[in-house]
Order: structure tokens, then C-alpha cells, then sequence
């Protein structure tokens, strides 16, 4: 029992960062209908800036995630104005695409910035656990999840206490009817982008801390992610949240009771079990494309 | 506007062409009648193997740079031509049908992990060209009884652990493990290690308490390290690529078990990134078997390490060690037959062995080499090598493995 119980702590604290994770792919989705398949390789740049930052100046990895947002913030606005915007009117499958190229010269750049080796950031509290009765959480991942609350809550409150937010989310459940009560959909696209990308600078850094980073695991992370997003439905964050939870949850059960083996396979079964049986996910709302279009 | 664009570039495109084409005749008028040796190799520079690619391709360079400043092989300088091949199987054959019938080199090099050296050397071997390959021990390798094929270091995977299971057996009863804990990745290079090793260790009365196999993709050790720490295993071995040899070791911490005895196929060789990713203090004791030491006093290794270091500003990896005895390898192989004749090289290298920095090598019908690897230890933040005893850098065997530094 006590084991049982222990993997499911291990489960959700783990579900907890991949929900920060997923909240900024969920949420370009939901509002532009771009599937940022850069999010992984964006994610790992942040990893390796917070490595930079920690091995420079010995700044804490958790704490880099206040320089890093922002940062990655900028670049997100500059991926959208460069080559997003100019696109906006293409099918979906030209931004994957252009996503995609992008993802592999970050990776390239990467991979000569900081050499195809793995880097780790290990702060004095990477190894170390908090111990609550028969019960070890490790605090790496405790302060990761923290964090991936503050900024999920911060997110939460931006979309539903700012005007910006209000204007993000009337642009991502109607695009035409926003514009008709004079929402800039241009710059609105840009922010949410960039929120979405910003994400990725408190990811990245928790990451950093929790594994080790090399210029290619991004492929792994984007996998993983577009699971999780598939699971919540395709641009809903709450949805992001549980997908996130249930499936940090479904591998370390997996991992401990079934076999390692599945446990990473969870993540692909669930993106063919979601879009066979439920194609909006737990939470995403089935849309007419028809009547939208 | 657009089409004019083009044109210009298109003007441009047949000028460089040109230019380029101008280029290549000045070069080989000069070179007269001693051409050199083009060497052909394709290596995963970029993509899942892009690190230890890189170091394999440094390694070939180092050793062409050494023959080439001594005059050469059969007198003649040595070109390598190194293509990409992106970790990718199918690109890894384009590259090597490439080199053979377009580039036409003379001899060829193999590439990097089982995964790439199979479809690989299966090219080399349909046009009967000697293969000697750094890094690929999977046991399916050598199931095809290919003629041309060798691989260039002491054993193939599944005997890599035998002399840390020697070791065991030679304790004292009373210090040997009683029970005995396998994660392993699911690795061609990897889990024949672990698989070898339960199995002789079992026959040894070692009682096996756990044992998985986990996908290259996982990045949550916690869940093992867990599930380890309830079976509570003195001896903890697993087949551990790199990053899952530093997960495990970081979710041990994390849940606190540390076993009596640790080891790991090949993550504890990458020093540094090993040491950084766990802790320097936590190494101490951790347990492997390599295919070589910047240590070890076999001849040239001393040069290479310098040399390395020149160039690159630091350690050799072992990957690049291991390029660079395949190169010697074939090197020899030349040397000795006094002509490339590819029938001939593979005949000579069946029945001779071959001094290299990991040692001397010999192989069987199968290309499968038939020596032992050297069996390591991290002490005291260095990497030491145990056995064999005539190139063992230190007397001492730490045992039991001290508990770890920083839970």
C-alpha cells in the first residue's frame, strides 16, 4: 500500500511539471491553431541557458526561471513576427512544417553552442528528498511542481484578470466575432505566441534540474507533450492540467506494476485511444470547422 | 520580380560551379603520381549519436594526422572522407554505397553503434571490402559470419562484463553479493551485458531479486530506483547507455538506497559529464567495464592522448580511442600485405593479432574480437583501471561502494 501510494505521489508531482510543460503548446493551439512543434527544441534551449546561467554565475536553476521567461518571451515574439506572421494564411500543415525546420536549427545551433554532450544542472538539492512518514518526495521535483504552479496560476490569471488575456481568449473562441468588437487579432496572435513560448523559459529550467539535457532529447519531450495535449484536448488548459496528471500518473503506475517498457508507450497509446474514441480530448470542445471556416 | 531572382541565382550557382569544377583540376595536376589513400567512412555527426560520432570522427582524424607527419601509409598520404549519415539507418547505407561506387575510396572505416554497423558493413561485405568498425558489438553482427567485417575492440557485448564476474568469483564468499538487482536499457549494446551477467552471476548462486527492461525514451528513474530500493539487491547492475546511468543513480539518491555494489556498462566512461551529472563524490566505487584507459601503457597511447589534447583541449573519449584503433587496425593490416587488395587485408587480419591502444586484438572467423575488456573503477574522482592486473592503474578494489555523499 505504501508503495502504491508512494508511486503515485512520484506520479503526480511528475504530472505537474509536464503540465507547465504542455500549457504553452495548448494554449498556440487554442488560439491560433498552430501545432508549435519547436516547443520541445525551445524547451531544451532553456535547459542549456539555465545550465549557462548555474555553471557562469551560479545561479540557482529554479530561480534562472525569472530570467529565462522572459527571455524566451522575446524569442517567441521575434519566431512569430519573423516567420509565423508570414504564414498566418497557409494551411496548417505549412506550420508544422516551418515549426519543424525550426526545432531542427535550434537543435543544430544547440548542438554547436554548448557541443552534443549531456549536461546536467546540479544544484546542492538535486539528490535530496523530503521525507513525510514512510513517504519521500524529492525536492527537485517538489520546487519544480511549485513553480510549474506559480506560473500555471500566473497564466490562469493573465487569461482571466487582463484585458490582454480576455482579448487572447475572445481570439481563440471566435476569431471573427473578436475582431468585430475591435481586437487586433494580429497583435494578439503575436502575445499569445510568445506567452506560449515563454512557458518554455520556466520548463526549461525546471527540466534542467529533474534530467539531464542534450541538444536532441527534444524530439522525446515534443512526443510526450503532444500527448498530453491530445489527452486535455487540443487548446484547453485545464485539459493540459489532468492530461498532464493523469498521464505522470499512468507511467509510474506502469512503470512499477505493468513494466518499464510500457511505461513510455503510454503517451503514444494514449494519442491513438484519445482520437479514436473522444478526437476532442477529456476537455477540448468539438468544433464546427465547417460553420467557423 | 521573383523569377528574375531566381535567375540571378541560378547565373550564380553555374558560376561557383564552374569555378569549383577549375579547382579540382589544379589540384590533381599538382598531385602527380603518388596519390593518396582516400579512407571512407560515414559517421552519425548529427542526430541520437551525434556525441560519440563526433568523438569517432576526431579519433580518425588523429590517427590520419599521426600516419600522414610519419609518411604516410604504403607511402602514401592518407585523405578520409567522413559523411554524415544522421544517426539514420537508411542514410548510413546511402552513405556507404556512395563511397564506394561514386567516391571509389580505397579502403573504408566503419561507423558508430550496432544499430548503424549492421546495414553498414552489410554493404562492404556485398562489395567485398574490408570493414573495420569501432563500435558495434551486438551479438547480430557476428551472426552473419561476414568475411570482411571486424570490430575493433577486446569483446563483443554480451562478454564485456566477464571480467567483472571473474572479479566477483574471486572473492571471498563472504564479500560476494547474495542477491542482485538487473535494470537494463533496452540497448543492442547494453542489455546483452546484463543478460550475460545474470545469468553467469545466477550459476554463481547470486539470487536475482529484480530485474527490467526499460526503453531508450524513459527519463523517470524514480519509479525503478523505487521499486529497487524495496528489493534491496547488494550488488545493483545496470546496462546503462548514459543519460539512464545518470537518471538511476540521481533516483537513488533521491529515494536513498545505496547498494553494496554498483555497475554500470558504459555511462560511468564519459568522466566528466558522469561525475557532473551525479556528483563528483557520489562516483566513488561505481564499477564498468571499458574498452580503454588514457591510462593504460600500451604503445602510441601516450601520443594519442597527447596529441587529443592538442587538438581538442581535452581527454580523449573512449569513442574516439576506439576510432582511432580501428584505423590502426587497418593501418596494420596494410602495412603488413604491402598493397590494398581488400581479399587480402581481410585473410591477413583472420590470422594475426594486432598491437592497438586498447591492447592487442585478434578475431575470429566472425569478425568477433576474442580478448578481455579492462575492468574500471571510480576512486576518488578518478577513473581507475582494476584488471587486468598488467595494466591496472591501482592495487586497491574499493568494496563495499560507500554510502552516497549528499543524501
Amino acid at each position: 500500500m505504501t508503495h502504491a501510494v508512494q508511486t503515485i505521489l512520484l506520479g503526480l508531482l511528475t504530472g505537474g511539471v509536464y503540465a507547465l510543460l504542455a500549457a504553452g503548446l495548448t494554449l498556440v493551439f487554442g488560439v491560433m491553431n498552430i501545432i508549435n512543434v519547436a516547443q520541445g527544441a525551445l524547451l531544451v534551449l532553456s535547459a542549456l541557458l539555465t545550465f549557462e546561467l548555474w555553471r557562469r554565475f551560479g545561479l540557482d536553476p529554479i530561480a534562472a526561471a525569472a530570467l529565462t521567461t522572459p527571455f524566451m518571451f522575446a524569442v517567441g515574439w521575434a519566431i512569430y513576427r519573423l516567420f509565423v506572421a508570414r504564414i498566418r494564411d497557409a494551411p496548417v500543415s505549412m506550420t508544422v512544417l516551418l515549426m519543424f525546420a525550426l526545432a531542427i536549427t535550434i537543435e543544430g545551433a544547440m548542438g554547436l553552442t554548448w557541443k552534443n554532450v549531456f549536461r546536467s544542472v546540479t544544484p546542492s538539492y538535486f539528490s535530496q528528498s523530503f521525507h513525510l512518514g514512510p513517504f519521500f518526495l524529492p525536492k527537485a521535483q517538489v520546487f519544480g511542481c511549485l513553480a510549474a504552479l506559480v506560473v500555471l496560476g500566473g497564466l490562469y490569471l493573465l487569461l482571466t484578470r487582463t484585458w490582454a488575456g480576455r482579448a487572447i481568449r475572445a481570439a481563440s473562441e471566435n476569431p471573427q466575432g473578436s475582431q468585430l468588437v475591435g481586437v487586433n487579432f494580429r497583435s494578439v496572435a503575436a502575445l499569445t505566441f510568445a506567452v506560449g513560448v515563454a512557458t518554455t523559459g520556466a520548463g526549461g529550467s525546471i527540466l534542467s534540474v529533474l534530467y539531464t539535457i542534450f541538444p536532441a532529447s527534444h524530439y522525446l519531450w515534443i512526443s510526450r507533450l503532444l500527448g498530453i495535449v491530445v489527452l486535455g484536448g487540443m487548446g484547453s488548459l485545464p485539459g493540459a492540467v489532468v492530461g498532464a496528471l493523469i498521464l505522470g500518473v499512468a507511467e509510474t503506475l506502469t512503470a512499477t506494476y505493468i513494466s518499464t517498457r510500457w511505461a513510455t508507450v503510454m503517451f503514444y497509446l494514449v494519442i491513438l485511444a484519445v482520437l479514436l474514441v473522444r478526437p476532442q480530448g477529456l476537455m477540448g470542445s468539438r468544433l464546427r470547422r465547417d460553420v467557423a471556416a | 520580380m521573383a523569377r528574375g531572382r531566381w535567375k540571378v541565382a541560378a547565373a550564380l550557382t553555374a558560376m561557383v560551379l564552374v569555378v569549383a569544377g577549375c579547382g579540382g583540376d589544379d589540384d590533381q595536376g599538382g598531385a602527380q603520381s603518388k596519390e593518396p589513400i582516400v579512407i571512407g567512412a560515414s559517421l552519425p555527426l548529427t542526430g541520437d549519436f551525434s556525441q560519440p560520432g563526433g568523438a569517432a570522427k576526431n579519433g580518425y582524424e588523429i590517427w590520419r594526422d599521426m600516419v600522414n607527419q610519419q609518411g604516410g601509409l604504403l607511402g602514401r598520404q592518407v585523405q578520409l572522407t567522413i559523411l554524415d549519415d544522421a544517426s539514420d539507418q537508411n542514410t548510413v547505407v546511402a552513405d556507404y554505397n556512395r563511397l564506394i561506387t561514386r567516391d571509389k575510396v580505397d579502403l573504408l572505416l566503419g561507423t558508430f553503434s550496432s544499430l548503424l554497423n549492421l546495414p553498414a558493413s552489410a554493404v562492404a561485405e556485398r562489395n567485398r571490402m574490408v570493414y573495420v568498425e569501432p563500435a558495434g558489438g551486438a551479438p547480430a553482427m557476428f551472426e552473419r559470419k561476414f568475411h570482411y567485417l571486424f570490430f575493433a575492440q577486446q569483446a563483443t557485448a554480451p562478454h564485456q562484463a566477464d571480467v567483472f564476474v571473474d572479479w566477483i568469483n574471486s572473492l571471498p564468499a563472504d564479500q560476494r553479493p547474495k542477491t542482485a538487482a538487473y535494470p537494463t536499457q533496452d540497448d543492442p549494446f547494453a542489455r546483452p551485458v546484463i543478460d550475460t551477467m545474470q545469468k553467469a552471476l545466477e550459476q554463481a548462486g547470486v539470487r536475482t531479486v529484480y530485474s527490467t527492461v526499460y526503453p531508450p525514451e524513459t527519463t523517470n528513474f524514480d519509479t525503478i530506483a523505487n521499486a529497487v530500493k524495496a528489493r534491496n539487491p547488494d550488488l545493483l547492475a545496470q546496462g546503462a547507455v548514459f543519460e539512464d546511468g545518470v537518471g538511476l543513480v540521481r533516483s537513488l539518491l533521491k529515494v536513498g538506497f545505496s547498494p553494496k555494489m554498483l555497475f554500470q556498462t558504459s555511462a560511468p566512461s564519459n568522466s566528466d559529464q558522469y561525475a557532473e551529472g551525479i556528483g563528483e563524490a557520489n562516483t566513488e566505487g561505481v564499477f564498468y567495464t571499458v574498452s580503454w584507459s588514457p591510462e593504460a601503457t600500451y604503445p602510441l597511447n601516450k601520443e594519442f592522448v597527447q596529441r587529443y589534447q592538442q587538438k581538442f583541449n581535452r581527454i580523449p573519449e573512449e569513442d574516439a580511442a576506439d576510432a582511432f584503433a580501428a584505423a590502426q587496425v587497418l593501418q596494420a593490416a596494410v602495412a603488413a600485405v604491402g598493397e590494398i587488395d581488400q581479399g587480402k587485408l581481410a585473410d591477413w587480419l583472420h590470422a594475426n593479432q594486432v598491437d592497438t591502444i586498447l591492447g592487442p586484438l585478434r578475431w575470429d572467423a566472425t569478425g568477433a574480437p576474442q580478448s578481455d575488456f579492462l575492468l574500471a573503477q571510480w576512486q576518488n574522482g578518478q577513473s581507475e583501471i582494476v584488471l587486468p592486473q598488467n595494466v591496472a592503474t591501482t592495487d586497491s578494489v574499493v568494496n563495499p561502494k560507500p554510502d552516497w555523499k549528499s543524501s
